[in-house]
């Protein structure tokens, strides 16, 4: 996990039924950047957490927050 | 934006550049031999196939994936997650090339070491570090989540 980032983008994602190859459709890049990110391997860019945020009509802060 | 058909077709292409990147690495170092070794053919056929080797695995490192279809599978081949673990692969390269040439700076204080030897020492170790760091992020991101 990304040092004190937290992310509920695997809970978002189930919500709406979505595999991670059809969010990484949706969003515009391949399924293993996804799967990173849900797992906190990879910290995204800001562009590519607003990209997601919006194919899951959702704020960026609804997916990503600091650990306290 | 790429289709599912694009994201599926960009998922086999990055499994098996995944797959043989890390391959490609490690024969490359374990196959030193074939360069210094005794007996084979003369040493500047020798040489210029080793350059060529390291040519292409650079080019693979730096290329591998995107293909010649369309720009929707270069672009999910290339996309943001990809072009972090290269990153880190390149990174991987540099202080392995740096710890090899301190190696070989320090041997070279006690013995004398042919400037060529040197060069290919230290870009061996680099291109294999960074091909087998980079295939192993990639592996690693692969894996199903």
């Amino acid at each position: 996990m990304a040092e004190g980032l937290a992310n509920r983008l695997r809970e978002r994602r189930a919500e709406r039924d979505l595999t991670q190859a059809a969010l990484a459709e949706a969003v515009g890049v391949s399924r293993k950047t996804i799967n990173t990110v849900e797992n906190g391997v990879f910290t995204p860019s800001v562009t590519l957490a607003l990209k997601v945020a919006r194919a899951l009509g959702c704020a960026v802060g609804d997916l990503f927050s600091l650990d306290d | 934006m790429g289709t599912l058909a694009d994201v599926e077709t960009a998922e086999r292409r990055a499994r098996r550049r995944a797959r043989m990147l890390p391959v490609l690495g490690i024969l490359f170092i374990a196959g030193q031999p074939l360069y210094f070794g005794p007996g084979g053919a003369a040493e500047p056929v020798r040489a210029a196939a080793w350059l060529a080797w390291a040519l292409v695995l650079l080019g693979a490192l730096a290329f591998m994936g995107g293909g010649v279809r369309g720009g929707a599978v270069r672009d999910l081949l290339e996309d943001e997650g990809t072009r972090a673990n290269r990153l880190r692969g390149y990174a991987a390269g540099f202080w392995a090339g740096a710890g090899a040439t301190v190696a070989l700076y320090a041997f070279s204080l006690f013995d004398q070491v042919k400037g060529r030897e040197a060069l290919h020492l230290v870009l061996t170790v680099a291109v294999g570090a960074a091909l087998i760091r980079f295939g192993s992020l990639e592996r690693r991101a692969l894996a199903d989540g």
